[in-house]
């Protein structure tokens, strides 16, 4: 069977530290854009920590929620791309391709998450920050969307390795930069086709839910919710 | 799935009419397409080598995935491309006790050091005024050899004493060589200067637990934890590792989920995860830790015994506190009496539970006496050493007298070693750090970047990074034994390791240095698991000095009268530039903020009420006052601060610290009050108030990421 | 009477193409000035990429899209007015049919010029087109961009036909009043025009065709331009009333722009003779239908939303109506409805001036709503940390109104070199007692029959 990777995001384990933000960018080569292209609203995060605070002081709270590509089953950004550049890979991956996008940027109107990136400008890296590249990863030019693509590098490694042993890939062997990251393991990646995988059991759990089911796209990436405390938890 | 949902539909038509048209048959997706990325990668072969993040105190394992490339350096006097193994990224060690697996994103970022496009590729000489910062390139040799001939003038004249070295905290074995050659050259004991540091905590635990280490918390068997003002899943000393145990408390056990309460008056990061938010007055958090003990002694919870030497260091401590009712603490901590009974009960009746303090709750006047109330509280808890309790680590030195820094430099010393400490920056303002430096005859910096502080430098003598030296991390937890790595990629410019160059400069004295090792690599691999303590200089007899008198409940001062300065002014450490030290990392400068979202900038956080009495929309520039200083900077609006309070992260501001930091925001820590932490002198940075006005509509300067604070925001707000 | 009448009239359309004043020369480098800064701006913008333009994540499309959208529909003032006049046989279209007919055409090869100035990489436009290649890999006909290309292609192709084939007769009449290498050219332009009764009728019918065929391609354009929104799930974008809604609106602002042209014509060419106050009067009714339409459709689509209450939907419904975009929001609606309605419900002030300054506000109304239609929805989706805003840096500026020049220069090159308005139609609405064929009328055939 296939593999068809999905995640978990645990919210009542996230911190909000943004460990997870600056792993991705260190693994998939995204450039910093610097101060006056991020004030023009150009700052690339394939992995953002939404911030959302309720109430008034003193009764505040603030709730955390990493956002990434949700890798949609029935993704509106593959649809709208009359180029295929963005499509769907036969793992259930939202798969980008540099080279064919032509920058329309029509997918990242159509993906309610905002999770998707353009090259406004040629990324820039100052020497020698370059030879800190990644490279398993391509440098993407002007004019081209970008976005989150679950480490597609880390899992065709892995599946060079397993395949080259002869064995299948343990749950858990295979964890994108982030998740590798996130110190208190809020994200979970796995084999969604694999009943038994972490990432299967948390996308069963009653805490679990979709982001922005609503519109269709059939994400999936589960989010586990945070709870809240009572006396009963801590027995 | 619907046998034909509207989607599949679409596609069906599309792809039926582009099937026919191409009279292709089968899954008509896959036709189409004959490429797709994963089959266009071809992973590289990486080899994974160990070593420890500098950027923190806390020194996470990493390990770094080397791969080969093609790297411009200069070899043998001649610049050329060389391949050269190079590190690529950094995770966190699986096998290492700190990190355990994990990094924070400060961690993440650490590999840009080494890459820093501003590195600082050879040594230079100054060629301008002290604190211009205008260098030119000299060769080692010449270097070293003026390096030699002060240190020679030194100690012709009988002055030894005039050599004297500041670094920023370093792994043990590192300062202890450094130690040792300062002490065999007879100059004075190195002092460690860090602007936000735990010393007023390292005191406390010493008088009440007889160790001046680091408290840890089992946070993965704990049931409650409270934290005072620590923001350990943020900043504080080990963020990584209390990450590691949160995850596991929220959720690692089937059917039981910890407790965390938050006590804060500014919500930190941690702050923000806590199941709940206790809002204090600034400077009162040791009476709220003593009323809980009040109200679990006068409930029969627990009995004032059990919290042997630690409830001692505390005034009325035996006769069950009689001063903290709740009322009491009411009054002065504003957290109600009802409250603090219901926090108190919980507290004691979901053991293990630990107790934290840290940070800005020990930045007051009276620091001291809200960390021995804590500790005494954890120790009535019972939990100090027990599975999901506080962990008190064995004992370390001692931090060096109160502010070393500031006696240092008062001493005025002839020759200045400095390693990375930049306190032109992040000092008081009160210890005139530039002035003084000024009056110093001969500076050597060994940073790896031209801040404030190397800017008044005579000679930079660069280091290696941490990924091209041997280094070492301090012990972890119980573990005694030192953890070293050695480098991970060759170096990429002319540089030299910062120990080998002292212990090159002792054999090239007049009167070369004995007993030394060869090089800091035999050094480390010499060092036995128990020598890093012994090698730090006298350490163990310090039990009596540290314990004063017990410790009672003096209100803080604060600097400036509450009618003109209305407001506390609360700095904090950034999550990602910490005190400042990491505002050169382009990553962490473009990493959203995690609560203002703000990136590349510096804000004040004012309360939403504050503001629209005071007329200050978001993005306003406000002018912040103090009774020694002004500054301006955007205002972020958040109800996470206090209607009373406005909030700065400390970081920004940095007039010379290369490209990315240069000129940015401003430096909350210029306009603090001289005020000390009167038991243990270190500066309470928490103690400053401030008067704020509206000084203009936005400059651009306040970059957010996010567009919204909440998540069904009225009409108006975003953008 | 009737012959002398004719000649007037051809001597009168014709004249432009003869006699060429200063004027032209001076106004055509003007805006030939205007177009090439425009050119260049597009070639600085290739050249750095598009962070030139002042478009942010997450609010992707901006000026450009909202010029696409708006030339686009200003295209359906020409071929779909006409092909309906031309239907319904309304006489006094004759002197209108072929300035609205060029407005067609060239509003969509200025309109088809944004999207390719918008994308990330323009020199690889051609892969929205199905062409064979190597990998044999094809554009996804899923897109909506893919189906834009498509029907634009269809329509602009449609259009220069019905644009094209009633000008053959007035190339002939012009081929023959002149000499010279003139002569050559539009005796090749002619195709060889005789006047004959066979060519009459394969003109006539050919015409008869093409008005029933655009129409449906008309309707579709716009349909398809609005499913560049609805398709995606965006707020306030995602309504199945695009449809119709950007159809209503894209004839509204066409008629708009053909009043406006109308007037600019019979002012710039002197042709008060041909274009009467009726046909402004005639045209001012139609923008008053449109109007109403307009309201009507701006309503119910703000209803829905405010019923439905849906929160992302909202957020955007209360950005317009009070938020940040209420000003741009409101002044459309003026333009849109409260100041033209009573100028065009009012007898008095249904004049030439009246309609005409209610067509400037419509079209400035019109481009006001398709900006409001592509800038508050992206910049307010279903996560509100996602949120943004938009403003055009002035290379946008730059671009579009030296698409304002290219039009106005096309224009006045086109009325330089053909008739702007059709001689031959024109003759056949003098005699209207043979309004059918001219050929039936052998007198009048004979005026039309080339002398060997
Ligand atoms: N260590 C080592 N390195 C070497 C060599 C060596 O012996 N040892 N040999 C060297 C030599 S001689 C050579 S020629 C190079 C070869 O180096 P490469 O050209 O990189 O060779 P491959 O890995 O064979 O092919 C590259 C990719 O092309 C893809 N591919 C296959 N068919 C097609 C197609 O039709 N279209 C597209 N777009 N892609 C396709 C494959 O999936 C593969 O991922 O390597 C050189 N490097
Ligand atoms: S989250 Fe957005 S980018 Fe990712 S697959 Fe879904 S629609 Fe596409
Ligand atoms: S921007 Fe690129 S990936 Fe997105 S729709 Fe356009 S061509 Fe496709
Ligand atoms: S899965 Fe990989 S690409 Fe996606 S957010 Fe995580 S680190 Fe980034
Ligand atoms: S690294 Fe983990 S805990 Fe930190 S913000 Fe990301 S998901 Fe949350
Ligand atoms: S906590 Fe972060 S900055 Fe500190 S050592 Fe660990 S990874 Fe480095």
């Amino acid at each position: 069977m296939p593999y068809r990777w999905g995640m978990a995001v645990d919210a009542d384990r996230c911190t909000g530290c943004e460990a997870c933000v600056t792993a991705c960018h260190a693994e998939n080569n995204i450039p910093t854009v610097g101060p006056e292209q991020a004030a023009r609203g150009r700052a690339m995060h394939w992995m953002r920590v939404e911030r959302y605070v309720e109430g008034d002081f003193p009764d505040v709270r603030v709730k955390f929620r990493p956002v990434l590509c949700q890798q949609c089953d029935a993704a509106p950004c593959e649809a709208v791309c009359p180029t295929y550049a963005s499509h769907h890979t036969e793992e259930g991956l939202n798969a980008q391709v540099y080279n064919r996008c032509i920058g329309t940027r029509y997918c990242g109107n159509a993906c309610a998450y905002n999770v998707r990136f353009f090259n406004f400008f040629n990324p820039v890296w100052e020497k020698p920050l370059n030879l800190q590249l990644n490279p398993d990863v391509s440098v993407r030019g002007v004019g081209i969307m970008e976005k989150c693509t679950f480490c597609v590098q880390r899992i065709k490694a892995a599946k060079t390795v397993v395949k080259a042993e002869g064995r299948a890939l343990r749950d858990g062997e295979l964890q994108p930069a982030c998740a590798q990251a996130c110190p208190t393991s809020a994200i979970v990646f796995g084999d969604l086709n694999d009943p038994e995988s972490r990432v299967s059991r948390l996308a069963r759990s009653p805490r679990g839910s979709k982001l922005l089911e609503e519109t269709g796209a059939e994400p999936k990436i589960t989010y586990l919710a945070k709870l809240a405390w009572d006396e009963s938890d801590a027995r | 799935m619907s046998p034909l949902d509207r989607r599949q539909f679409i596609k069906v038509t599309a792809v039926t009419g582009t099937a026919a048209a191409l009279a292709a048959c089968g899954n008509p997706e896959h036709q189409i397409i004959r490429f797709i990325p994963e089959d266009d990668l071809v992973p590289g072969v990486a080899t994974w080598k160990p070593s420890y993040c500098p950027l923190c105190a806390a020194g996470c394992g990493v390990v770094a995935r080397v791969m080969e490339g093609d790297a411009e350096v200069f070899r043998n006097g001649q610049a050329g491309v060389m391949r050269m193994a190079l590190a690529k990224k950094l995770e966190g060690n699986p096998d290492d006790p700190v990190s355990r697996g994990k990094l924070c994103p400060r961690g993440q970022a650490a590999i840009q050091v080494t890459y820093h496009p501003d590195r600082v590729a050879e040594p230079l000489k100054r060629a301008g005024e002290r604190g211009e910062a205008r260098f030119v390139p000299i060769g080692w040799d010449e270097a070293l050899a003026e390096v030699v001939a002060q240190l020679d003038a030194l100690a012709a004249a009988g002055e030894t004493a005039g050599l004297a070295c500041v670094s920023r905290p370093r792994g043990p074995l590192r300062a202890a060589l450094v130690a040792r050659v300062l002490e065999g050259f007879g100059g004075r004991a190195p002092v460690a200067w860090e602007a936000m540091g735990d010393d007023v905590l390292r005191r406390a635990n010493g008088v009440s637990f007889g160790s001046h280490a680091m408290p840890m918390v089992d946070l993965a068997d704990s049931r409650y934890v409270m934290a005072f003002g620590a923001d350990f899943l943020g900043t504080w000393h080990a963020p990584v590792t209390f990450g590691v145990g949160y995850g596991r408390m929220r959720q690692g056990r089937p059917g039981v989920r910890g407790k965390l309460v938050q006590v804060e008056p500014r919500m930190s990061t941690t702050g923000a995860s806590a199941d709940e938010w206790v809002a204090i007055r600034p400077g009162t958090d040791g009476v709220l830790a003593l009323g809980l003990a009040h109200v679990m002694l006068a409930a029969g919870l627990r009995q004032a015994s059990d919290a042997g030497r630690a409830g001692a260091a505390i005034a009325g401590w035996s006769e069950g506190l009689s001063e903290y009712t709740p009322a009491r603490v009411e009054e002065i901590t504003g957290v109600a009496a009802a409250r603090v009974e219901r926090l108190a009960r919980e507290l004691a009746n979901h053991p293990p539970a630990a107790v934290l303090i840290g940070g800005p709750a020990l930045a007051h006047t009276n620091g001291l006496f809200h960390a021995l109330a804590v500790n005494a509280l954890n120790a009535l808890l019972g939990s100090v050493g027990q599975p999901g309790g506080l962990v008190v680590p064995p004992d370390v030195p001692a931090p060096a007298s109160p502010a070393g820094l500031a006696s240092l430099l008062e001493a005025a010393p002839t020759v200045l070693l400095l390693d990375e400490a930049n306190p032109v920056f992040d000092a008081p303002p009160s210890w005139r750090v530039a002035e003084r430096l000024r009056a110093i005859p001969f500076i050597v910096s060994f940073g790896s970047f031209i801040d404030e502080t190397s800017a008044f430098a005579d000679l930079i003598l660069p280091d290696h990074s941490f990924l091209e030296s041997w280094v070492d991390a301090p012990p972890a937890g119980s573990d005694s034994s030192p953890r070293v790595a050695g480098p991970v990629m060759r170096p990429l410019h002319r540089t030299r390791s910062m120990p080998d160059v002292l212990l090159d400069v002792s054999r090239r004295l007049a009167r070369p240095l004995a007993g030394l090792p060869e090089t800091f690599e035999a050094f480390v691999s010499a060092a036995a698991p128990a020598t890093p303590a012994s090698a730090s200089g006298p350490s163990r007899a310090r039990a009596t000095a540290d314990a004063p008198a017990a410790a009672a409940w003096a209100p803080p001062r604060f600097d400036g009268e509450a009618g003109e300065f209305p407001f506390h002014f609360l700095p904090y450490a950034s999550q990602n530039f910490l005190d400042g030290s990491l505002a050169h990392l382009p990553w962490l400068q473009e990493m959203p903020d995690p609560l203002t979202s703000g990136m590349w900038s510096s804000w004040v956080e004012v309360n939403p009420r504050t503001a629209e009495r005071l007329g200050i929309a978001q993005g306003d520039i406000v002018e912040v006052r103090s009774a020694h200083g002004v500054l301006r900077a955007p205002a972020v609006l958040l109800p996470s601060v206090g209607p009373d309070a406005v909030a700065m992260p400390v970081g920004q501001g940095h007039t010379e610290f290369t490209r990315y930091a240069s000129g940015r925001g401003v430096n909350p820590l210029a306009i603090l009050a001289p005020l000390t932490d009167e038991a243990t002198g270190m500066p309470a940075w928490s103690a400053t108030r401030v008067q704020i006005t509206r000084a203009g509509s936005g400059d651009g300067s306040l970059i957010l990421f996010a567009g919204a604070t909440r998540e069904r925001p009225d009409t108006h707000e975003g953008r | 009477m009737n012959r002398t009448l004719d000649r007037s009239l051809a001597d009168d359309l014709v004249r432009p193409l003869f006699h060429t004043s200063v004027w032209f020369y001076g106004l055509a480098l003007a805006l030939g000035t205007v177009v090439a800064s425009g050119l260049a701006a597009w070639g600085y913008q290739i050249w750095n990429g598009i962070g030139v333009t002042g478009k942010r994540w997450p609010v992707f499309w901006g000026f450009y899209i909202t010029n696409f959208v708006f030339w686009i529909g200003i295209s359906h003032a020409g071929t779909l007015i006409s092909a309906i006049l031309r239907l319904v046989n309304a006489r006094w279209r004759r002197p209108v049919t072929r300035c609205a007919e060029v407005i067609t055409v060239f509003a969509l090869m200025i309109g088809a010029m944004f999207p390719l100035i918008h994308l990330g990489r323009p020199w690889l436009f051609f892969w929205m087109a199905p062409y064979p290649s190597s990998r044999d890999l094809w554009p996804n006909f899923r897109s909506p961009l893919v189906w834009d290309f498509f029907a634009i292609n269809t329509y602009l192709l449609g259009s220069l036909l019905f644009l094209v084939l009633p000008m053959i007769p007035d190339f002939a009449l012009v081929r023959d009043r002149s000499t010279g290498l003139r002569r050559r050219i539009y005796g090749a332009l002619a195709l060889g025009w005789q006047g004959t009764t066979k060519q009459w009728h394969r003109l006539e019918a050919a015409m008869q065709i093409m008005a029933i065929a655009i129409l449906p391609v008309a309707v579709s354009v716009h349909t398809i331009v609005s499913f560049d929104f609805s398709m995606a799930p965006v707020p306030m974008w995602h309504s199945t009333i695009f449809g119709p809604y950007f159809v209503a609106g894209a004839i509204f602002s066409g008629i708009a722009a053909l009043i406006v042209a109308m007037a600019v014509l019979r002012r710039a060419l002197k042709l008060e003779a041909y274009l009467h106050p009726m046909h402004f009067e005639n045209l001012g009714k139609l923008l008053l239908l449109m109007s109403l339409l307009w309201v009507y459709f701006v309503f119910a689509e703000r209803l829905t939303v405010w019923y439905g209450n849906e929160h992302s939907e909202m957020s955007v419904f209360w950005t317009h109506q009070t938020g940040n975009y209420a000003p741009l929001f409101w002044t459309m609606v003026a333009c849109n409805f409260l100041i033209p309605f009573p100028i065009l419900a009012l007898r008095k002030l249904r004049t030439i001036p009246g309609v005409v300054f209610a067509s400037v506000t419509v079209l400035i109304g019109m481009w006001l709503e398709r900006y409001l239609i592509v800038v508050p929805s992206l910049g307010h989706k279903a996560l509100p940390y996602s949120w943004g805003t938009y403003g055009p840096e002035p290379i946008e500026i730059v671009i579009m109104a030296s698409t304002f020049g290219a039009m106005a220069l096309l224009y006045t090159l086109f009325a330089r070199f053909v008739p702007i308005i059709s001689i031959w139609e024109m003759k056949v609405g003098q005699h209207p007692h043979r309004h059918a064929l001219p050929e039936e009328d052998e007198e009048a055939a004979g005026l039309w029959r080339v002398r060997p």
